[in-house]
């Protein structure tokens, strides 16, 4: 298979697996509520701090009121996707992981890493996402600064921000390799998303840099809603490209590494 | 009889609690948003007070919030509605002790062992953040009885909605809908004295202000003794409230079981 067969395969893979959830989850209705609506209620109850600050100051770090709202739904968006496509798949790989039956996705002839970030979807918490789109409309109208450019960069910020949830969701995987019993990780890690609520300008000193390089929230959250507003500032695309190509690089080798310490059944 | 049987309970939960204490880590640990609550507010406070916190102060309160929030946990909701839906709960039953009261004591002997992993989280970023307002001993005695009473509001309303199990089977997410209110009326997002006056007063009659924000208050010493009795009150008359719809779905629940699993 040339190079780009494989690209054309995988992205097959992943349409088809999610074919198959959501007919799925067309079958249990009941999850419209107990996911869908419980994840949207979840992810807007962090508004209410934002709104409560704006009883006291008017702005927040450079922020006014529409563009928290802008910066809350591109948060929503990717906790939505976060939550409908990373973490199902992480859950379910670590399961296969745990119990040896991570040989029927490795027979496969697909790449093993595709199989297991395509292993499950969750598609009701995309309501999430369409909340998220909701809210960045909202805020936008409000502030009036609209224009295809900003969006154009928010969007492309936004995939690579998508990309970088990714590849964390991938080193975590290669980790559960060696720990077993970690699928209370990938909660932690929706947790630790919580801190991309608020502009990167709220943290300081090291937890700036923290939250931008290590654990790059900023990339997630912030500079999206900062390129939706118009306010992108020169050179964000680049340190955003550099940010995602490393998570990218990091995982492979993680994943690299941590699939040659598998031994198939009860590892 | 019932403290013997009690006490050993409690050894067992203990030793469950130790068994399992890296993934029990990883919970308190994702439970931090306090923290990340303190990260906006403290910025905030930078230029001036804000409704009476300043900026050593909201290190002080979030860094309560988050080892209050640990020592008044219980997950008997989760634990109960899976035993009622796969039919576990029959091994309880068989035992010569109240079910309930296995839940209660195996709840509460994790605490000792979640208090030991959360104190060095809360002093850690106490002292990261720059430190904060002290807290007066007097304070800490005062909010002893509090933290009781607030364990049993959220054990008992867990309870409550748990038996509900015994007629649907999305009773889990009932309780996290419960939840995600909670997080935003008990001063775990932000103190609730923070909220506009006239929403503020009612909020603060609610169960979960008496469950969380109260305790954090007397803790940090911001309350007068009449609000403090009276704080105490509501905390008694919550948990009397959830403690009675606890005891009566129990009781209607229970001759539902079917105890084959739902």
């Amino acid at each position: 298979m040339s190079a780009g067969e494989r690209r054309v395969g995988a992205i097959r893979v992943a349409a088809a697996q999610f074919r198959v959830c959501v007919l799925r989850a067309l079958q249990y209705r009941m999850q419209f509520w107990t996911e869908g609506v419980l994840g949207v209620a979840w992810s807007l109850m962090g508004i209410a701090p934002l709104l409560v600050a704006m009883q006291y100051r008017s702005e927040v770090a450079g922020w006014g009121v529409g563009g928290l709202l802008v910066l809350t739904g591109v948060f929503t968006i990717m906790s939505g996707i976060y939550g409908a496509m990373v973490q199902p798949a992480l859950a379910e790989s670590m399961a296969h992981i745990r119990r040896g039956s991570l040989d029927y996705l490795l027979l496969r002839p697909v790449d093993a890493m595709v199989s297991c970030v395509t292993a499950m979807y969750s598609p009701w918490r995309l309501l999430e996402v369409v909340a998220g789109v909701g809210l960045v409309t909202v805020g936008i109208h409000r502030e009036g600064v609209f224009a295809w450019e900003g969006l154009a960069l928010g969007v492309a910020l936004a995939f690579l921000g998508v990309v970088v949830l990714y590849a964390m969701g991938v080193l975590m995987l290669a980790a559960s390799f060696r720990a077993l019993r970690l699928e209370n990780l990938t909660f932690m890690l929706e947790a630790m998303l919580d801190f991309g609520r608020w502009p990167i300008g709220v943290f300081r000193g090291l937890l700036k840099a923290f939250f931008t390089f290590v654990f790059p929230l900023a990339v997630l959250t912030t500079f999206p809603a900062e390129a939706l507003l118009g306010q992108s500032r020169a050179g964000t695309l680049g340190v955003a490209v550099l940010i995602t190509l490393s998570f990218m690089f990091a995982a492979r080798i993680a994943w690299n590494r941590g699939i040659r310490h598998y031994t198939s059944a009860s590892s | 009889m019932v403290p013997r049987v009690a006490a050993a309970m409690w050894r067992f939960g203990i030793a469950e609690a130790v068994a399992y204490r890296a993934s029990m880590f990883v919970w308190v640990l994702a439970t931090c948003f306090p923290l990340v609550s303190l990260a906006l507010w403290s910025y905030l406070a930078e230029e001036g007070p804000i409704g009476g916190y300043d900026r050593g102060g909201f290190v002080t309160y979030f860094v309560a919030a988050f080892l209050i929030r640990q020592l008044t946990s219980a997950w008997v909701c989760w634990d109960l509605t899976r035993q009622i839906r796969l039919g576990e709960l029959d091994a309880l039953l068989l035992r010569p002790a109240h079910p309930v009261l296995h839940h209660m004591m195996s709840n509460f002997a994790a605490l000792p062992m979640r208090a030991f992993m959360a104190l060095p989280l809360g002093v850690g970023v106490l002292i990261f953040a720059g430190g904060g307002d002290p807290v007066a001993w007097g304070d800490v005695l005062r909010t002893l009885p509090t933290l009781a009473l607030a364990w049993g509001i959220v054990f008992s309303i867990q309870l409550a909605v748990a038996c509900l199990a015994f007629w649907l089977t999305s009773a889990t997410s009932l309780y996290e809908a419960w939840l995600a209110v909670h997080l935003v009326l008990s001063g775990y997002l932000l103190p609730t004295s923070l909220f506009p006056e006239r929403f503020a007063e009612v909020i603060r009659v609610l169960p979960f202000h008496a469950a969380l924000g109260f305790p954090v208050e007397v803790l940090t010493g911001r309350l007068t003794h009449g609000a403090y009795v009276e704080g105490i009150g509501l905390q008694c008359f919550w948990v009397a409230c959830f403690s009675v719809l606890a005891a009566f779905s129990w009781r209607r629940g229970l001759t539902r079981y079917g105890s084959v699993g739902a």
